[in-house]
């Protein structure tokens, strides 16, 4: 297979650096401005606003279905391509409401699918969710300190996850997918896959013999292999679930996309940036940089 | 869904020299053998199964509905040195409820309350408030878990699976409760409104007074004949100490001990009337004197009396959950779109081991390297899904996870090919294994940190992401420490060719 055009030795690594650090800063700016508005990085859905969300698959026109729904909260209509399939989502209701909504909703469409969460439900399942990611940040965290036992290779390492996951959070809000329990799974698989062809690199740069240049080159060429391959996977998987219309499978791999698109970014532009940096002057030797110029590289992280 | 592809290269790998020695390899012999063990899972007609497979779909994929319950109750925590049975008491008192103590420090107060009551009426007990959160004790969400289990088991709803999900501080803020193949309205009709269960005692003419409620009931029996084999039915049941001596002071009081017949107990649920009678002689006489725990009530003769009973006992049973509750969640999936569902989900894996051998092709463009990687792709997904059989039932999430399986495997057997392909082919076995090892180093460590990210979603419990995480470890696990290996020792045949 040809390989994108990208030598990934030809650039200067502090500019190979800078576009990956300037894409996490303006991530930064807009999931901190999610933040301040909703408490969460990302816009929450239903799963943690609490609301109702309807699946149904019916001939009717998407003008038919909105004028049913009329004097309901009706949030948005999400649609398949030529399957029918239609997803509805509303603000939240009372118990009451729901009853009504559901004899409502399945009078028209019997065969309709219904979730509701009630906005209390929602925010437990909130902060559950935010644990989850705090915990899996540190649990990676440690397994790759562990793995590489230098601060500079595994700081550079796990910052790549925090900022992959940063990215595809701040692309989650442009593109208006929200936080729901899949993508919060979709997410902390990321977590532990952003750190996937990072290791690769890392390792073998790290610890094998040979030139920088060419132990670089092969990184480059399996781990794209691998993220591609994987890619590919994914986008298969959400083609087929985009036109059938199943939004738990299609939401699941927009986000895994996203942040493998973000992983190729980070590994070979800014990680691969700083191993130059960090290993240049001792490329033939692979001597280990003495200890104060560790901390200084470590704190620039 | 793969035994076809799977198979296929199996039979090509016959044809190039030395493959008998990688079949004999422990490593391959033992993919093989757990391949075939997993087909026979999957597809050999065991138990009470839906459809040509054992797999178990979840409720997204087979129809059905989830209702999830919070509870109106409030753990409190009170401050250490405070007798907390005593606090309980003046807490009960005040707050005119139900309290019980659940810890040294915590006490359950069923029901609704405000911080603000909550904290005035713990000050009033003479203790310090330190916090409070809604929820129950986990003895009595293991309770209502019974309760809400015996009640929609008996009424015939087939396959229920009830959990009751407990933060990290001990207190269960919620009950979750899953019915394959019944609609939401039904579901919400046989869960959404709980019944009440009350014994009350008539006092003169029509009228009746309260002596106790369904939380009083300790246990109850299954129906029995008294005497044994005389065909004549009841059920036993058993109150609490404070049921016993409420009843004992009623009955004293309005003279039921004395005039039985005109002083019956009655049993309401939800203020329905479903069972009167009068003491017996020998139990008014005894309770004259003492309170009574164990109780007998008597249905009637033959096959009525029995059915009556049998009615009575899930009266008792699940007459009373101990706290109200209200809908925090629910969904339900029609088996039609369920069905619809796994199609779209089967053509999605479909669709993504096509690209993924699409993918390999294109990238070392041999069938020697190219077969044995779907291979091993596909024996993963079988095994993994030969082990989901037992373990684990499938919705669509964990599907997900099982084609993010099936592309992120697809990986680690690149690392691995190229890794031992580095400069060409290998020239000697040692060589070989060191770069074979080197391989695995970077796939252990990608692997762990996988697992250790997933792992919060299976301890916390997140409703349908429990089973996305599990997919996701299992499918790793697997990877790592079984198909991985057997490849590489099928890669160094190829490489050694």
């Amino acid at each position: 297979m040809k390989l994108p055009k990208y030598d990934i030795n030809k650039y200067d690594p502090k500019r190979m650096m800078a576009i990956p650090a300037v894409l996490f800063g303006i991530a930064l700016v807009i999931v901190g401005i999610t933040f301040a508005l909703t408490g969460m990085p990302v816009t929450p859905g239903i799963d943690f606003a609490g609301g109702t969300a309807v699946t149904i698959h019916t001939d009717d026109t998407k003008e038919e279905i909105v004028s049913f729904y009329n004097g309901y909260d009706l949030k948005s209509v999400d649609e398949g391509i030529g399957s029918g399939g239609y997803y509805l989502k509303f603000g939240p209701m009372s118990n009451d409401d729901m009853m009504t909504f559901n004899e409502y909703t399945l009078s028209q469409y019997p065969e309709a699918s219904i979730d509701q969460i009630g906005a209390n439900f929602g925010a437990t399942l909130q902060s559950q969710a935010m644990w989850a990611i705090l915990f899996a940040f540190i649990g990676m965290a440690v397994v790759v300190f562990i793995a590489f036992r230098k601060i500079v290779p595994a700081l550079t390492v796990v910052s790549a996850g925090v900022a992959d996951i940063t990215i595809t959070a701040a692309v989650m809000n442009i593109l208006g997918i929200e936080l729901s329990l899949a993508t919060t799974a979709a997410l902390l698989m990321l977590i532990g896959y952003s750190v996937d062809s990072n290791i690769l690199l890392t390792t073998k740069v790290l610890k094998r013999q040979g030139k920088l240049e060419e132990k670089m080159a092969g990184a480059f060429r399996t781990g794209i292999i691998m993220t591609t391959t994987t890619l590919a996977a994914i986008i298969a998987m959400f083609l087929v679930a985009f036109i059938g219309q199943v939004p738990t499978l299609y939401s699941i791999a927009g986000v895994l996309i996203i942040g493998l698109i973000c992983d190729i970014i980070f590994t070979w532009g800014f990680n691969a940036g700083v191993l130059r940096m960090y290993l240049s002057g001792s490329e033939k030797s692979q001597s280990i940089p003495k200890q104060p110029k560790k901390d200084s590289r470590g704190a620039k992280q | 869904m793969s035994s076809k592809k799977g198979s296929s290269p199996k039979k090509a790998k016959k044809e190039y020299s030395g493959w008998s020695a990688v079949i004999r390899d422990p490593r391959v012999i033992l993919v093989l053998v757990l391949v075939a063990l997993s087909l026979a899972a999957i597809f050999i007609p065991f138990g009470d199964r839906e459809g040509f497979t054992n797999l178990q779909f979840g409720l997204d994929l087979d129809g059905g509905s989830w209702i999830q319950l919070e509870f109106d109750s409030e753990v409190v925590t009170i401050g250490e040195g405070a007798d907390v049975t005593s606090v309980a008491e003046s807490v009960a008192k005040t707050l005119d409820c139900t309290v019980v103590p659940i810890s040294l420090t915590k006490i359950e107060v069923q029901k609704s309350a405000t911080v603000d009551e909550l904290r005035a009426a713990v000050e009033a007990a003479g203790a310090t408030y330190v916090g409070s959160e809604s929820g129950v004790g986990t003895d009595t969400a293991d309770t209502i878990k019974l309760i809400l289990e015996s009640k929609l088991n008996s009424l015939g709803t087939s396959d229920v699976k009830v959990n009751t999900l407990t933060n990290m501080d001990g207190v269960s803020q919620y009950v979750r409760i899953e019915m394959a193949g019944v609609d939401l309205q039904t579901a919400q009709e046989l869960v959404g409104t709980q019944g009440l269960f009350e014994l009350r005692i008539v006092t003169t003419g029509n009228e009746t007074a309260h002596v106790l409620y369904g939380d009083s009931v300790v246990s109850v029996q299954t129906p029995t004949q008294n005497p044994a084999g005389s065909d004549i039915w009841g059920v036993g049941f058993s109150i609490d100490n404070a049921g016993a001596e409420a009843l004992q002071q009623a009955c004293i009081y309005y003279g039921a001990t004395t005039n039985p017949a005109d002083h019956e107990l009655v049993m309401y649920l939800d203020g329905n009337l479903v069972y009167s009678a009068p003491l017996s002689s020998d139990l008014a006489a005894s309770i004259a004197k003492n309170p009574v725990n164990s109780l007998y009530a008597g249905t009637g003769s033959g096959d009525e009396g029995k059915e009556k009973a049998q009615e009575l006992e899930i009266h008792l049973r699940a007459g009373a959950l101990p706290v109200q509750v209200q809908i925090a969640g629910s969904g339900s999936t029609s088996a039609v779109l369920g069905d619809y569902f796994k199609v779209v989900c089967l053509i999605a894996a479909i669709a993504a081991l096509a690209a993924v051998a699409l993918m390999v092709y294109l990238r070392y463009r041999t069938p020697e390297i190219v077969l044995p990687m779907i291979a091993t792709n596909v024996s993963e997904i079988i095994i993994l899904l030969g082990i989901a059989v037992f373990i684990q039932q499938l919705d669509i999430a964990a599907i997900a996870a099982l084609i993010a399986v099936l592309g992120t495997g697809i990986d680690q057997l690149v690392i691995i090919t190229d890794e031992v392909m580095h400069e060409g082919r290998v020239p000697s076995q040692a060589l070989y294994l060191k770069r074979l090892k080197r391989a695995l180093v970077i796939i252990m460590t990608s692997a762990a940190t996988v697992i250790i990210a997933m792992f919060p979603l299976i301890i916390m419990d997140l409703s349908t992401l429990k089973g996305f995480a599990i997919i996701s470890i299992l499918g790793i696990l697997i990877g790592v420490l079984l198909t991985r290996p057997a490849y590489g020792k099928v890669v160094m045949e190829i490489m050694s060719k």
